[in-house]
């Protein structure tokens, strides 16, 4: 299984906190957001992808606490039993 | 005087009790440009550094910008700037709200308080019209009350900033409250006040802020405006969630120093977060003047334990009062925020305080019989009690008053003060991230995260995503952060503007404003030229360049838990690139070739 979290605007939009989806092989974060989006009516992925499928800057995605930023981007493998975090652009101080 | 400035000063000599006009100094406008810049060089100009800074001969300067006041980009900022009882640094305090703007419309750029009044006094400004007024019946009031008593005698609309208890006690993290929530909160400024008997200083004023070339500036506020209300963070996700929506993620990146920065993650980091305020106590957000953002939050408490009502709690307060406490309960971390506002004092020292007692208590170095009453961590009521010990002086609070170096030092154990320079840590690990390392040991201040943030591009992607644990070229990222977060707090613009605009757009803003011809690559040499000012003020006060340093812990102690658990702070690395980068010697000091190239030899 795949543990996805949503937080900051997310949450409020979905009114939900996490989805867990069954992991299949070969699945990177590119494919478990096609397949979050499937299971959710309320349009999402423009709060994190621009039109043409790039990270908005400021998007957070961490995979098992590591920000794909630093591993391989949208194409990052997800393990079995990993957790997702979701964060649309946020900031504070 | 040029457009943007008001062009006036108005110098208040607490001792003999007079109210005096003078030009601003006109040169040191074009050089300084106002806020934190310029009151720095009046401070340098007027005050030894080596001042008692709770002793008469400091001063206090309040400073707006040449743009505060405007419409643009949330102009209404001020900076309270004097020598910081907590730290023996330069202090400059940044506030929004509505009081900075009033100032100017009054027809003040600058207040310079000397001297220390007999009896407690607050100033009354309406227009030109000054004059100090008894404030005996307004000490020991609370900064919520202050307000409306001083609304009730003075004036129906003036806007006021004001000490609480705290700041009359010289609890030495006192902070100045204005517009009743917003807060000049670090280094003590409020304590500075207290010393002077300065209780508040309430504003009318029915003037206005002329500008140099006023379509230029149309455009360049429209400009600013589009960005700021298209850009993610600056239109969506401030006014929805406010600052606190960085507990979340923070947490989850592994930088949220918890119970006094032993761990890096903590358990509790929903139950406080953001989205957890938004669920419950949140009733709606609001806007300093003129501001598009509106991160401020209205919050309501009416549970069983606590109740009240005020602004906040925001992120970095959460995080004080919260998770470095080890504290998860969200009702007891807003009331203690509500207090810290009406006593008047910094929502982070205090909560750093608390939670550095509480590591002494857990290791055995303090004793329940002496705070009063058992100390773990995560003890959310111990905590607010505490908190109202530090505000009243009482018991155990009178040590917590001196700020978390002093006590950890009265109980043998400075390394647990988590602090630079004496001025405790905000909301991120530096271990965690290497850029804020660098930032917090360099900082004029100490450690603060405003003095450059390097957790935008190293945590938030913001302009763009830095490895928080790569070194090479942090040492040039935090020079151009520093040196420009001094232009944002100079020019009065709050600097939370800046996730959304940039030095272009401060540019043309300031430009048109004032008449000035900067391009960005001056625009940052002002920024170099007050982070020396500061630089030169601190080596005169004694505090030396071995002060840019960290806490052992941080050092020599690696993270101990989540993603980043290994890491320490790589200083040693990082810090002799920054002062080549400053042009300053091996040792941190600013050469003579550097500070003439600056106009401050």
């Amino acid at each position: 299984m795949v543990q996805v979290s949503f937080y900051s605007l997310l949450r409020l939009l979905l009114k939900r906190e996490t989805l867990a989806l069954p992991w299949t092989p070969g699945l990177d974060v590119r494919q478990l957001l096609t397949r979050v989006q499937a299971e959710i009516p309320t349009p999402f992925l423009d709060r994190l992808l621009d039109a043409d499928g790039t990270l908005i800057p400021g998007t957070i995605i961490l995979v098992d606490r590591h920000n794909i930023h630093h591993l391989a981007g949208l194409a990052t493998p997800i393990p079995d039993g990993a957790t997702v975090a979701l964060f649309p652009p946020g900031a504070g101080g | 005087m040029g457009k943007g400035w008001i062009g006036k000063v108005l110098r208040v000599n607490l001792t003999e009790g007079t109210c005096a006009v003078e030009k601003l100094n006109e040169a040191w406008a074009r050089e300084y440009l106002g806020g934190r810049g310029l009151a720095s060089k009046y401070l340098c100009a007027e005050v030894d550094p080596g001042v008692d800074p709770l002793g008469p001969e400091n001063k206090l300067i309040f400073a707006a910008g040449p743009l505060t006041g405007t419409y643009g980009a949330a102009n209404g900022r001020y900076m309270a700037v004097t020598k910081s009882p907590l730290s023996g640094t330069i202090a400059s305090s940044n506030s929004g709200g509505c009081f900075p703007s009033e100032l100017r419309y009054a027809g003040y750029d600058l207040i310079i308080f000397e001297g220390k009044s007999p009896r407690p006094v607050y100033l009354q400004i309406h227009n030109q019209n000054v004059k100090l007024a008894d404030a005996s019946q307004l000490w020991g009031q609370s900064t919520d009350r202050t307000e409306d008593l001083i609304r009730e005698k003075f004036h129906g609309d003036a806007k006021v900033a004001c000490i609480g208890p705290a700041g009359e006690r010289r609890v030495l993290f006192a902070n100045i409250i204005n517009d009743k929530h917003r807060a000049a909160g670090r280094s003590g400024v409020g304590a500075v006040m207290g010393s002077k008997n300065l209780k508040a200083v309430a504003v009318r004023g029915n003037g206005g802020v002329e500008v140099a070339d006023p379509q230029g500036y149309r455009t360049a506020a429209l400009d600013s405006y589009g960005l700021l209300r298209n850009n993610p963070v600056s239109g969506q996700g401030l006014p929805a969630l406010g600052t606190a929506v960085l507990v979340n993620i923070i947490n989850q990146s592994g930088a949220l120093p918890t119970n006094n920065f032993q761990f890096d993650t903590f358990a509790g980091a929903e139950a406080i977060s953001g989205e957890k305020l938004a669920e419950t106590y949140l009733k709606r957000n609001k806007s300093c003047l003129g501001c598009v953002i509106g991160c401020g939050r209205v919050t309501r408490l009416s549970g069983a334990a606590y109740q009240g009502s005020g602004e906040g709690p925001e992120y970095e307060s959460i995080w004080a009062l919260g998770a470095a406490c080890g504290v998860s309960d969200l009702a007891a971390v807003t009331k203690a925020n509500y207090l810290c506002n009406e006593y008047g004092m910094d929502t982070i020292t205090a909560g750093a305080t608390v939670a550095c007692a509480m590591e002494l208590f857990e290791k055995g170095l303090l004793s329940e019989a002496e705070v009063g009453m058992p100390l773990p961590f995560g003890d959310g009521a111990a905590m607010v009690k505490l908190i109202e010990l530090i505000a009243k002086n009482e018991g155990f609070g009178q040590k917590l008053a001196l700020g978390s170096y002093r006590l950890a030092e009265l109980y043998g154990a400075p390394e647990l003060s988590m602090s630079v320079k004496k001025l405790e840590f905000p909301a991120y690990d530096g271990r965690g991230l290497q850029g804020m390392a660098l930032q917090y040991a360099t900082s004029n201040r100490g450690a603060c995260h405003v003095r450059g943030y390097l957790v935008s591009p190293e945590i938030l992607g913001l302009p763009e995503k830095l490895d928080p644990q790569a070194i090479e070229g942090k040492a040039s990222w935090t020079k151009i952060f520093q040196d420009f977060t001094a232009v944002v707090d100079s020019v009065g613009v709050c600097l939370f503007t800046t996730f959304a605009i940039g030095a272009p757009q401060v540019t043309r803003l300031l430009n048109a404003a004032t008449g000035l011809t900067l391009d960005e690559e001056g625009l940052l040499v002002v920024g170099d030229r007050i982070w020396n000012l500061e630089r030169q003020f601190n080596l005169r006060a004694g505090v030396d360049p071995g002060q840019d340093t960290l806490p052992k812990r941080l050092l020599d102690e690696p993270i101990p838990d989540g993603p980043l658990r290994g890491a320490t702070a790589r200083l040693a690395e990082m810090l002799p690139e920054y002062y080549r980068l400053r042009g300053w010697s091996a040792d941190g000091i600013p050469g003579e070739e550097k500070l003439k190239s600056l106009g401050l030899s």
